[in-house]
């Protein structure tokens, strides 16, 4: 990787933590756990779009990791959490990109989704409880709209980006 | 994909489905709420047997009420409080069966399962309802020896005035009743709980039920959850039915030796197939000191039990039905 | 965004709806589980505080007009006490490793 990959790269990571903590900050987050608007997912889909799988892998997990650090503590139960959602948000957000014809707006929302969709199998296995399955519902609806405003988000990057 | 999305949506949607063809009814008899929930059964037969069941349980509601009279019918409150002393009285089959089966129950539990108890069970209620004070040995002098009551083909006959109080096990008895029904019916997966009579039929998903064991004085908390199938489940405790008075807990299960509601343990749950046997020991083990209890489980077949007191004590083979 | 977008929202929609119609009889108990294992049965019908032990700690819960909230416990983040009073959707505390739900499916039938 050259020089000017990495620094990109860096400063990429750096501002998908910092949006991670001033989201954390915010006091809309604390109504519901698990509803988050998930601006960090702003910077991991815009890599998606304009660099490769790799390099939002590379930012997805550093960045758990050093809001782990910073934040919520190292493999802990918050930090499986944390990065079971982004692991699984990305893998899908992928897989969609690739096999779908949905729109960034159509794959921001799958992203959102299944990182939802992830915390609750882990949480599920974690607590060896199957009514946690009861929360779906909730967290997926907030997902819907939390998908749309990141990926129209990421869309206004893109094309100022490319202007 | 969108197949495979299509197919995980319709996985998550029949997760919540596993109440399909699930009958249940709710009835107050015997005074106490009874449930009743059929399992893999069509709409029809559901509610005819379910109609049925409401009609056993109605039928021994009135051959044992101990409080009031129905007409055309001779029940327990007539044979303690109209018919006299040495006058003779024919019963139904289902009353002479019952009531044999209480004095075969005598025998068995060495005289601590005593239907002609009425007597002092009465002076108990009272003092109950008052929530206040503690008979006398005066007063709880009253006729209760069960070889005053002959029934020979269906002849009732009392030679001194004792009375009836079958309470320690008519629920469990009908509940057997009812599964026996169930059963010949070919209604196989079943839950009855009458007032904590519990008769389980076959599983009727891949987990068996999921019983829970409220803690005593202290019933919301669960302090323990089986995993079972084909079993009747009934606990006798002193926090069901009882009252405090100077720093003493009285519970409403007279010990017949005593003529005190003497126990030992704050619950004792029994667990093996027959209802009616699951109450009548019940209601036994809780009279007796629990190392004499543990001895008579372990050395009966198909019965375990479990017990609430200063720790939990186990029978032997008590872990085959716990969830692991 | 597309045409593909709209039939991923309906999708989910359907989804959610259905979803809905199991999770909204009212409730009347409250079931809190420590793991897979259920430890307390509360009547949401008394308002009442209770108290329950979670991994990391105490765990109070209070009981209100039907509906209940996790007042006060041990976490990093705080986020299932930050929740407020719900009757409908689990109260999940990762931390301390206890979920709460309205929806008794773990028991047949307690006694």
């Amino acid at each position: 990787m050259d020089v000017k990959k990495i620094s990109k790269i860096s400063m990429l990571l750096s501002i998908s933590v910092v949006l991670s903590l001033i989201e954390s900050i915010i006091p809309i987050v604390g109504i519901i756990p698990g509803i988050k608007l998930g601006l960090a997912n702003i910077v991991v889909l815009y890599i998606l779009y304009t660099m490769t799988l790799k390099d939002a892998l590379y930012v997805s997990i550093l960045r758990v990791i050093l809001v782990g650090i910073l934040r919520t503590g190292l493999f802990n139960i918050t930090f499986l959490f944390s990065l079971s959602g982004a692991l699984f948000s990305l893998i899908f957000m992928f897989l969609f990109k690739k096999i779908t014809k949905l729109s960034i707006v159509g794959i921001s929302i799958i992203g959102s989704i299944f990182h939802s969709i992830g915390q609750i199998i882990v949480a599920i296995i974690l607590l060896s409880n199957i009514n946690i399955i009861y929360y779906l519902p909730v967290l997926l609806f907030s997902s819907i709209i939390t998908g749309i405003v990141i990926g129209l988000c990421t869309n206004n990057l893109i094309k100022l980006k490319n202007n | 994909m969108k197949k495979i999305v299509l197919l995980i949506l319709f996985i998550f949607i029949l997760s919540g489905c596993n109440k399909n063809d699930m009958y249940d009814k709710t009835l107050f008899y015997m005074d106490t709420a009874i449930e009743i929930k059929l399992y893999d059964v069509d709409e029809e037969h559901a509610n005819k047997a379910l109609s049925d069941i409401e009609k056993m349980y109605e039928k021994y509601h009135k051959l044992t009420d101990r409080y009031n009279e129905y007409e055309d019918v001779i029940n327990v409150y007539y044979l303690n409080n109209v018919l006299k002393v040495n006058e003779k009285i024919e019963i139904s089959n289902e009353l002479s069966e019952i009531i044999n089966y209480g004095i075969k129950m005598y025998d068995e539990t060495d005289g601590y399962i005593n239907i002609a108890m009425g007597n002092v069970i009465d002076v108990w209620k009272e003092y109950r309802e008052k929530e206040s004070g503690v008979p006398n040995l005066y007063e709880l002098d009253k006729p209760i020896d069960i070889s005053y009551i002959s029934l020979t083909d269906n002849i009732y006959l009392k030679k001194k005035d004792v009375k009836l109080d079958l309470g320690a096990y008519v629920k469990g008895y009908v509940t057997e009743l009812v599964g026996k029904y169930l059963e010949d019916e070919n209604i196989n997966k079943y839950l009855i709980n009458a007032g904590g009579n519990v008769k389980l039929g076959n599983k009727y998903r891949l987990k068996k039920y999921n019983v829970g064991l409220e803690e005593p004085f202290n019933t919301s908390n669960i302090y323990k959850t089986l995993s079972v199938e084909n079993v009747s489940i009934v606990t006798s405790g002193s926090y069901q039915r009882y009252y405090e008075y100077d720093g003493n807990i009285y519970s409403h299960i007279i010990n017949p030796k005593t003529l005190f509601p003497d126990n030992y343990t704050k619950s004792v749950t029994v667990i093996t197939e027959n209802s009616a046997y699951a109450d009548i020991m019940s209601t036994y083990l809780f009279m007796l000191p629990i190392e004499d209890g543990l001895k008579l489980v372990n050395e009966k077949e198909g019965i375990e039990a479990i017990w609430y007191s200063d720790q939990i004590y186990y029978s032997d083979s008590f872990d085959k039905y716990e969830q692991k | 965004m597309n045409k593909s977008d709209f039939i991923l929202i309906l999708i989910l929609s359907t989804v959610i709806f259905i979803f809905y119609l199991f999770l909204n009889d009212k409730k009347s108990y409250a079931y809190v589980y420590y793991e897979n294992n259920l430890i307390k049965k509360i009547d949401l019908k008394k308002d009442d505080i209770y108290k329950v032990n979670g991994y990391n700690g105490e765990v109070i819960i209070e009981v209100k007009d039907n509906k209940l909230r996790v007042k006060k416990e041990n976490s990093s983040l705080h986020l299932c006490s930050k929740q407020g009073f719900v009757n409908n959707i689990p109260i999940v505390c990762l931390p301390n490793k206890i979920v709460i739900d309205f929806n008794n499916n773990e028991y047949d039938v307690v006694v």
